[in-house]
């Protein structure tokens, strides 16, 4: 064997060894780009789905339809640049605008759609604390229920009232 | 026919105008002719729009192609079952059904109450006859589905024409529940007119506020149930029909029939504080109010187009007619309610915080909670476009990460909820009833997490649910025990004698019970698995403990479509326990779209999903998606035991009698009393 042959021999070798290193880089390109995918809207505008999970529901083919395949081999690209999720994300949105979140973003904007339902908890907690000790205050004050409902109505009306209802409903 | 059809509908239109105005003359006057002649133009209204229906249903059966509605949603090929199903299949259809539901709940009321209430029912005639113009407006004047198909000729002039076949209905709606899933839905928030009527007509009556929970509460858990089953029907046409993987996908739509649902459900559990404690009634009222409003509000969210939603019929201009509807409704309530409020005056006391009273204060908050983080999400990117200029999605993971704890919150309290006494709770009584509970909880939970179901809101969701279970369960043996001891019958006999007794009580625990079955299910979607691979004749791929291979595929030929079928072998420990058929469908006069059938391996731990997404554009093989589900089948399951829960507290209460049981030694005081007792008869019992 002469030295050129050798050298190519080895070559071959080094590349055979080291082609599943490849490969093994491609597909984690890929799994990183359906993960990130799931983060990304499909912008097919027909299934309303992410990218990374788009089956498109009604296609002839229902996988990735031809935009969240795009969007993907998008995303790999910016990864094979090197460009973090953030830089990717933004990469998006410059492209085809806050449309293409699929959860809001934790900034700008956004940030009031996180924060709504946790105010809507602390304010439904503090109503309904407010209302028991209101209720609990109540309820020390006026210990039998007669006198309770005569506080609530001392001119009768609303038991009149009462009255008239019974008098005109049966189930 | 729609000459008839459309005329029907002008005529109802005309015969609610009158049973409206006439209703509003007739409380003023109380004139009893009056009164009689609204109530009569109410029934005829319901009448005429049944008739306008079935002529739409007719012009569908017939292939009518003169007719847009029918070209547009049906063609020659489709058969007869998804022919009547084209009726809510698009815009004006759809609308008319809502209407003709609607007459359902209309006409059984009027004549239901035709003798009785003869104080209140003039003002339910006229909310009632109200809500109907509003759709007969749309029916008639908007969205007509009796317009003829006409073209421009040459001259200009509009010609009338007939097309030889029509469009086909939309191939995913060709599917079995489609046909049941609508009329459920529609069913559900047609019906919640029902107790807004009968809330809205007694505040305007000067009713104290007690009076029309009693005459609603059937109607709203009728309605209610209907609600259930479509929403649990549509969850699963989701998962069988659109090859996802999913049953719920926070879509629009989906989130416009759960706006309802959560409201209705908080109104099923404060009434009772109304009922046993007198208190609550303002927001008892407001409670139906908001539910009928969010019937509306769902129905103006996916027929505006103002949401995007893969629900094709969703774009129209109807938006600003249902914008007004909701502003009247709005109007009327707040006038009724300030002028009137001082009859929804409640005897507001509570004795303690750890009471039922409390629990379902906080139950009424998680479910406001819910509906209104859903109603904010949905409507959010319509939002974030006003304030911001750029519209931002919000898709299933933001609604999963916010529902998830209120969903969980919602879970324990339905376990700890009527394990509290009314008014006051004592620590031994906590000890007692929650002490076996927890066990089995944390029994359930090391279980569940034995068997590989590692996740932290899951783990915590399966805990909850054994924790509820138990407690269900421990409700159900104190009582079937008592009954037992008195009567000697076996303790399932008891167990069923008790829920007949108190049909509301044990049916809400067979409710929660099927609840539970859900969250059981909903808990398995963390350890979803899936793999999608290109496969020739012969290959196989694994997924969890299954081995699929692809034996071959072939091409069936149908009367409306022609579906391309493969046939998928799955073996299991070497061994084969199932042949799937996944299918692609083509569709005859709908080329656009396909329709895929769903294989699926169901069994109480996983479903294996398997789907044929059609042949890869590269290579022209076919390409299979398998996923693994686990625990869906629960979901299905919980949603039939909700339903016979429901149904179980629409029943009367059996009377109680109490039988003595028989005694081994006859003492000399229980001889005399038998003695004393002929045998046949039996001592009555009061029994809550």
């Amino acid at each position: 064997m002469t030295k050129r042959k050798r050298s190519i021999f080895l070559i071959i070798l080094l590349g055979l060894a080291v082609s599943p290193l490849l490969t093994i880089r491609v597909a984690a390109q890929s799994d990183h780009a359906k993960a990130f995918g799931m983060k990304l809207k499909c912008m097919c505008k027909g299934c309303d789905m992410t990218a990374g999970g788009c089956s498109h529901p009604g296609g002839a083919f229902s996988g990735p339809c031809e935009t969240a395949k795009g969007m993907l081999k998008e995303v790999d690209q910016h990864i094979a640049k090197g460009e973090s999720d953030e830089q990717i994300m933004q990469a998006f949105v410059q492209e085809y605008g806050s449309v293409v979140y699929v959860e809001p973003p934790k900034h700008g904007f956004g940030l009031v759609a996180w924060i709504m339902p946790f105010f809507y908890i602390i304010l439904g907690l503090a109503l309904v604390v407010f209302f028991i000790k209101k209720w609990r205050k109540q309820a020390i004050n006026a210990p039998a229920t007669a006198h309770a409902q005569a506080a609530i109505n001392p001119t009768g009306e609303f038991q009149r009232a009462r009255a008239q209802a019974d008098r005109e409903t049966e189930e | 026919m729609d000459v008839f059809g459309s005329f029907s509908l002008l005529l109802a239109f005309v015969c609610a105008l009158y049973a409206f105005i006439g209703g509003i003359a007739a409380i003023y006057t109380r004139h009893p002719l009056l009164i009689k002649s609204t109530r009569q133009a109410g029934i005829v209204t319901c009448v005429l729009i049944f008739c306008g229906t079935i002529s739409l249903e007719y012009l569908l059966y017939t292939d009518n192609f003169s007719m847009a509605y029918v070209v547009a949603h049906s063609n020659r090929n489709l058969s007869s079952f998804y022919k009547f199903a084209a009726l809510w299949a698009g815009q004006e259809g759809s609308l008319l059904f809502w209407s003709c539901l609607l007459s359902v709940y209309v006409i059984s009321v009027l004549i239901a109450y035709r003798n009785k209430n003869g104080e209140l029912m003039p003002y339910v005639g006229v909310v009632l006859a109200g809500v109907q113009i509003f759709f007969l407006t749309l029916n008639n004047f908007v969205e007509s589905p009796f317009k003829a198909l006409g073209t421009v000729n040459a001259s200009g002039a509009l010609e009338m024409v007939t097309r030889s076949d029509g469009n086909g209905l939309n191939p995913l709606l060709q599917y079995p529940e489609m046909v049941i899933h609508p009329p459920n839905l529609y069913s559900g928030y047609t019906g919640f007119t029902i107790p807004f009527a009968f809330a809205l007509a007694a505040l305007l009556a000067r009713y104290p506020g007690e009076k029309w929970i009693h005459l609603t509460r059937k109607w709203t858990m009728i309605a209610w149930c209907f609600q259930s089953i479509g929403i649990m029907l549509g969850a699963h046409w989701a998962y069988a029909v659109l090859g996802w993987g999913g049953y719920w996908g926070w879509d629009p739509v989906e989130n416009a029939s759960l706006l309802p649902w959560l409201t209705g459900t908080a109104f099923l559990h404060s009434v009772m504080m109304q009922e046993k404690r007198g208190m609550m009634k303002v927001w008892n009222v407001w409670l139906v109010f908001c539910t009928f409003l969010l019937c509306i509000l769902g129905t103006f969210l996916t027929r505006s187009g103002v949401v995007s939603s893969v629900h094709a019929f969703a774009n129209s201009q109807i938006g600003p007619w249902f914008v007004g509807f909701m502003g009247v409704i709005l109007l009327v309530c707040f006038t009724a309610y300030f002028k009137n409020r001082d009859y929804l005056k409640s005897e507001n006391q509570l004795d303690s915080m750890v009471s039922r009273e409390s629990s379902f204060l906080f139950n009424n908050l998680l479910f406001l909670v819910a509906c209104i983080a859903v109603l904010s999400g949905t409507l959010f990117p319509v939002f974030s476009e006003w304030f911001s200029g750029s519209r931002i999605s919000v898709g299933a993971p933001f609604f999963n990460k916010v529902m998830i704890p209120i969903g969980l919150a919602i879970l324990f309290l339905t376990g700890v909820g009527p394990l509290l006494a009314w008014r006051k709770t004592s620590v031994e009584s906590m000890k007692r009833n929650f002490g076996w509970p927890l066990v089995a909880g944390a029994v359930g939970g090391a279980v569940f997490f034995a068997l590989g179901y590692r996740e932290a809101a899951s783990q915590v969701c399966l805990f909850l649910c054994v924790f509820v279970t138990a407690t269900i369960f421990m409700e159900f043996y104190r009582g079937a025990k008592v009954i037992s001891a008195r009567t000697g019958m076996s303790m399932m006999m008891s167990a069923h004698e008790l829920a007949m007794r108190n049909t509301r009580r044990y049916g809400g625990y067979v409710v929660h019970f099927g609840m539970v079955l859900i969250f059981i299910g909903l808990a398995g979607a963390a350890f979803n698995k899936d793999v999608q691979k290109t496969m020739n004749l012969g290959d196989s791929m694994q997924l969890g403990p299954y081995t699929l291979v692809l034996q071959s595929g072939d091409t069936k030929v149908e009367r409306n479509y022609t579906a391309e079928r493969m046939i998928v072998e799955v073996l299991k420990n070497n061994k084969q326990i199932m042949m799937l058929y996944p299918e692609k469908r083509k569709f005859s006069g709908n080329e656009q779209q396909a329709g895929t059938m769903v294989s699926i391996y169901s069994t109480l731990r996983d479903d294996l999903y398997v789907v044929y997404s059609g042949q890869d554009p590269d290579t022209g093989f076919p390409v299979i998606h398998a996923y693994l589900n686990p625990l869906v089948k629960w979901i299905w399951l919980g949603g039939v035991w909700v339903v016979m829960g429901t149904l179980l507290a629409l029943m009367p209460n059996r009377k109680a009698t109490l039988v003595l049981a028989a005694v081994p030694e006859t003492s000399p005081a229980t001889a005399a009393l038998q003695q004393t007792l002929n045998p046949s008869v039996s001592l009555r019992e009061g029994h809550d």
